[in-house]
C-alpha cells in the first residue's frame, strides 16, 4: 500500500499561542514547525503502516527550502521518504494553486492508495487544500475523519465528525482523508527516528519537475487574491446589575436568565 | 509574640494612606490572603489587607505598624510552598499585586527594572521581544512575582546552567521594617563595598524588608533548544543516570528534571492531559533541555546525551524539537505541583537539596525511612540536575486529621532532612523555610547560626513587626 501525507510548515506563532492558549514561555527558538494539525495525519498514516505489510509513506510539502524541517519531523515519527516542492514560481499560491501543484506532484510520484491531509493549517486556516487535491485528482474526499474503522480490499470505512454526532462512510480507494484531532494522539519522535530522518535525503521538485509552468502555479496561477486581512471585531453587550440591593439584584438576574431560557 | 489588634482607628488611618478601595476588611475578601499553596493546615486570617500602589505608602504603613505594634506580612501572588506569606499573628497583610509594571528594559546595561509584582513570565516575554533573556524560571513562572522570587531565592528548572534567582539580581530598592528607604546594589555589575545587604535581602522571605523595585540581569537570548524526554523502567536507573550523565558525556544541560511514574500518571489523569510516551511502563523520567548555537550543535548534544541514557538503561529517548511537542511535555511537568496541592487535602512539599553525586543514595535511604510511616506516600519530582529533588509527602488515603498530619508529616520530613543534611545537603533548596520547616532548620543548622540570624533580624526590625516568626521563632 502506498500512502502520501500532505504537510505544511507553519509559523510556530509564539505570540498568539502564548497569549491565547498556553501562556507559556518561548521554549524553542525555532520559529516554524510542522502544522500541529498535520501531526494527526502523520500519526494515522504510521498506524496504518504498522498494521499493513509492505506499506510505505511519502511525505509531501510545498514550501520554501527550510520546510524540509517539517518533512524531516514527519520522517522522524516514522514516515519513509519525503518530497519538497520548492520553486520561486510557487510563491504566493492560493489554495487552488497549492492544490494544483500538490496534485501534479502526486501524479508524478505514481499512484497512492491513500492520501492524508490535516484538517486545516493553523496559519491559512481555510481547510480547502485537502479536498481540493482530491477534486483535482478526481478521487473521493473523506473530510473530518475521526476514526478509520476498516481498510482493505480496495475500500475504506471511516467515521466523520459532524455536528451532533458521527457519520459512517464507506468509500473506494484511492481516497483522500482529512483527519481531525480526535482521531489519535500523535507520537513524539524518538532519537532513533531523529537520526534516521537526519540521514534521509529529501527529494526536491521544481515546477518543471512536476510538469507545471508559472502560469498555473504561485501567484500568477491563483484565481483568487487576498485583498485584505483583518480580525473580526468582537463586542459584548454586557449588562451590569447593581448589587447594592441584593434582593433586587437576584430578581434582575433571575429575570434575565429566564428571558434567555437558561434556567 | 504578643501584638495589638487592628482597631477601627487604625483602619481609618490605613484608608487615608492607601485609599478606600485598597483596604479590605470583609471576611470573604481577605480570606484568600490567609494561606498560600502550602496547604490549609497553615491557614491564618489577617485582620486587614492593604494593597500598596507606591513605596511612600509602604513607608507610612511600617511607621504606623511600629507605633501601634501590629504585625505586617508582605504578600506576592501567594504561590509560595512554605507558608511564608501567611499572616501567622493576624494583623496587616501588605499585598503587592498593584505594583506590577516593568519600568525599564535597559539594553545598554542589559538589565530590567521592575516593580515587585511583575509576573516572572511577563518579564521573560517582554525581554524576549527584544532578543534578550531572563534566566529565572520557577515552575510557577506564570503566576509568581519577581520580588517574591527574589526574597525566596527561587530556583526552578534552569538552575543547573544559570543558577538561582540570586544569580540574576543586581539591585533592589526596599522599605525597611521601620519604614526607612534602602537602596541596595544597582545597575552596576560589581561591588565590594562593605557587607552585602543586597545578598542578605535575597532569600530573606519578607522578614528583613519590603522590596519595592528589582533590577535583574539580562542575557542575549540563547540560540536553539531541544527537550529530551527519557523514560526508565527502573526508578534507580533514572536516578543514577542523572548523577552520571554530565560526568560521562561532558554535555551540560540547561535543565535536568526528574518525575516519578506515580506523579506523571496522577498529573495526566487529574488534569486530563495526553499521556507521556511509555507512561504505562516507566517508573521514572528524566527531562532535559539543551541549548545550542545552531541545529547541528544541538543535534550533536542530543545524540550524545540520548545515547548515554540508552546505555544507562533508558527505555527510549523521545525528542521534542517543536513548540507543540515541547509544550506537551512541559505541561505535565509544570502541572505537577498543582496536582498534589489541589488533589490532596494534606501534603507536604519537601525541598531537600543534596550534591548531585548524593542524589541516588539520598533517595534510596529515604525509602528506608518511609517504611515506618505506612499511611504516608512519598513521591518525587523536581530539579534533579541541581540535586533539588522534591520529596512530596501525601496523605493519599485521607486518614489524618489536620493536627495529626502536621505532626506526622513534620516528623517524617525531619528524618528525611537529617538524611539530606548528613549527605551534605540542606532542608530547603528554593521554597524557603516559612512556617513548616523551622524545626528541621534548627535541627540541621544548630543553635549558633540561628542565633546570628535572630541577631540580624533584631537589627533590621527591633520591634519584630515584619513577618515575625518565619524562618525561626523569635522567642526560643
Ligand atoms: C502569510 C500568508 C500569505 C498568503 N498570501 C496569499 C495570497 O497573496 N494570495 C492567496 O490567494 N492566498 C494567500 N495565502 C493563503 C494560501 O493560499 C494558503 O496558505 C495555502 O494555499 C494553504 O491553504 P491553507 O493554509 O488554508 O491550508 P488548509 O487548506 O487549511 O490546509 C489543509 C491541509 O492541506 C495540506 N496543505 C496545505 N498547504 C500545504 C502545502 N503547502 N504543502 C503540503 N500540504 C499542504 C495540509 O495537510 C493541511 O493540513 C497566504 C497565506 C499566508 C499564511
Ligand atoms: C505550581 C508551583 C510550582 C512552583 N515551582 C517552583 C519552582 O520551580 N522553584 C521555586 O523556587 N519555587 C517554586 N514554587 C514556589 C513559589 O512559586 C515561589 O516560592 C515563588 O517565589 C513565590 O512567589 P509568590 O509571588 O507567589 O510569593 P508569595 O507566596 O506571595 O510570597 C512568598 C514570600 O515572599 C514574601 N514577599 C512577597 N512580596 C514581597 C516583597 N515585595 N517584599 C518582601 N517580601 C515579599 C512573602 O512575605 C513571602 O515570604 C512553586 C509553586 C507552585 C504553586
Amino acid at each position: 500500500m502506498r500512502i502520501a501525507v500532505l504537510v505544511k510548515q507553519v509559523p510556530a506563532s509564539d505570540k498568539v499561542k502564548m497569549d491565547e492558549e498556553t501562556g507559556t514561555m518561548v521554549r524553542s527558538a525555532l520559529d516554524a514547525e510542522l502544522n500541529p494539525l498535520d501531526l494527526y495525519a502523520v500519526e494515522e498514516a504510521i498506524r496504518i503502516k504498522e498494521k499493513t505489510n509492505g506499506a510505505e509513506i511519502t511525505v509531501v510539502s510545498m514550501g520554501p527550502p527550510r520546510a524540509v524541517d517539517a518533512i524531516k519531523e514527519a520522517i522522524a515519527m516514522g514516515c519513509d521518504s519525503g518530497v519538497l516542492l520548492s520553486d520561486k514560481v510557487f510563491g504566493g499560491a492560493d489554495t487552488w494553486a497549492t492544490a494544483r501543484t500538490l496534485s501534479a506532484a502526486l501524479e508524478k510520484l505514481g499512484t497512492f492508495d491513500l492520501i492524508f491531509s490535516g484538517e486545516r493549517a493553523t496559519d491559512g486556516e481555510t481547510g480547502q487544500v485537502g479536498p481540493s487535491v482530491a477534486a483535482q485528482l478526481d478521487m473521493p474526499a473523506l473530510t473530518y475523519v475521526s476514526k478509520i474503522r476498516q481498510i482493505g480490499d480496495g475500500k475504506i470505512v471511516v467515521e466523520r465528525a459532524i455536528e451532533g454526532g458521527h457519520e459512517v462512510v464507506e468509500s473506494s480507494l484511492p481516497a483522500l482523508l482529512s483527519v481531525v484531532k480526535e482521531i489519535n494522539e500523535p507520537r513524539m519522535p524518538n532519537l532513533t527516528g531523529k537520526i534516521r530522518a537526519r540521514k534521509t535525503e529529501v527529494l526536491t521538485m521544481t515546477a518543471a519537475d512536476v510538469g507545471l509552468d508559472s502560469s498555473t502555479t504561485g501567484l500568477t496561477g491563483s484565481p483568487t487574491r487576498v485583498v485584505k486581512v483583518f480580525y473580526p471585531s468582537m463586542s459584548r453587550n454586557g449588562t451590569i446589575v447593581d448589587g447594592r440591593d441584593p434582593d433586587d439584584a437576584v430578581q434582575k438576574l433571575l429575570q434575565f436568565l429566564n428571558e434567555k431560557a437558561l434556567v | 509574640m504578643e501584638y495589638n489588634k487592628v482597631t477601627a482607628e487604625t483602619i481609618e488611618e490605613l484608608r487615608r494612606i492607601f485609599g478606600e478601595r485598597n483596604v479590605l476588611t470583609e471576611v470573604e475578601k481577605i480570606e484568600p490572603y490567609s494561606h498560600d499553596e502550602s496547604g490549609t493546615q497553615f491557614k491564618h486570617m489577617p485582620e486587614v489587607v492593604v494593597k500598596a500602589e507606591n513605596e511612600d505608602q509602604i513607608a507610612q504603613l511600617m511607621k504606623l505598624a511600629n507605633r501601634e505594634h501590629i504585625p505586617v506580612t508582605p504578600r506576592g501572588a501567594g504561590s509560595g510552598l512554605a507558608a511564608s506569606a501567611v499572616p501567622l499573628h493576624g494583623g496587616i497583610v501588605l499585598a503587592m499585586e498593584k505594583m506590577n509594571r516593568i519600568l525599564e528594559i535597559d539594553e545598554v546595561n542589559m538589565v530590567a527594572v521592575c516593580e515587585p509584582a511583575v509576573v516572572t513570565n511577563d518579564l521573560c516575554r517582554a525581554v524576549a521581544d527584544k532578543g534578550l533573556f531572563y534566566a529565572g524560571y520557577p515552575m510557577s513562572v506564570e503566576e509568581s512575582y519577581i520580588a517574591s522570587n527574589v526574597v525566596t531565592n527561587a530556583g526552578g528548572s534552569k538552575v543547573v546552567k544559570y543558577g538561582s534567582t540570586r544569580s540574576h539580581v543586581l539591585g533592589l530598592e526596599c522599605i525597611s521594617p521601620t519604614g526607612e528607604k534602602l537602596v541596595l546594589g544597582g545597575k552596576r555589575r560589581k561591588e565590594t563595598s562593605g557587607y552585602s545587604l543586597l545578598q542578605l535581602m535575597i532569600g530573606s522571605e519578607g522578614t528583613l524588608g519590603i522590596v519595592t523595585k528589582v533590577i535583574v540581569n539580562l542575557m542575549p537570548a540563547p540560540g536553539v533548544t531541544v527537550d529530551l524526554l527519557v523514560p526508565f523502567a527502573n526508578f534507580d536507573d533514572a536516578v543514577k543516570a542523572s548523577s552520571n550523565i554530565i560526568r560521562t558525556t561532558k554535555v551540560y544541560p540547561v535543565t535536568m528534571e526528574f518525575m516519578d511514574g506515580f506523579s506523571v500518571r496522577e498529573t495526566t489523569e487529574y488534569f486530563n492531559l495526553p499521556s507521556l510516551p511509555a507512561q504505562d511502563k516507566a517508573e521514572a523520567y528524566l527531562l532535559f533541555t539543551f541549548e545550542g548555537k545552531n541545529q547541528e550543535e544541538l543535534d550533536e548534544l542530543a545524540e550524545k546525551a540520548g545515547t548515554a541514557c540508552l546505555d544507562m538503561g533508558a527505555l527510549d529517548v523521545f525528542v521534542a524539537s517543536t513548540k507543540t511537542e515541547s509544550e506537551k511535555v512541559w505541561k505535565v511537568r509544570t502541572s505537577m505541583p498543582d496536582c498534589v496541592t489541589t488533589k490532596y487535602r494534606h501534603m507536604l512539599a519537601g525541598d531537600v537539596v543534596v550534591p548531585r553525586s548524593e542524589v541516588a543514595e539520598f533517595i534510596a535511604k529515604t525509602q528506608d525511612v518511609m517504611k515506618k510511616y505506612t499511611g504516608l506516600k512519598l513521591t518525587f519530582f523536581g530539579h534533579i540536575g541541581d540535586g533539588n529533588i522534591h520529596p512530596n509527602f501525601l496523605d493519599t488515603l485521607g486518614e489524618y486529621t489536620d493536627e495529626e498530619w502536621l505532626k506526622v508529616a513534620e516528623q517524617a520530613y525531619g528524618e528525611v532532612c537529617m538524611l539530606g543534611s548528613q549527605l551534605g545537603g540542606t532542608v530547603s533548596g528554593e521554597h524557603g523555610i516559612g512556617l513548616g520547616k523551622k524545626t528541621v532548620l534548627r535541627q540541621t543548622l544548630g543553635e549558633y547560626p540561628i542565633s546570628l540570624m535572630k541577631g540580624i533580624k533584631k537589627v533590621f526590625d527591633p520591634n519584630s513587626i515584619l513577618n515575625p516568626d518565619k524562618i525561626f521563632d523569635l522567642e526560643q
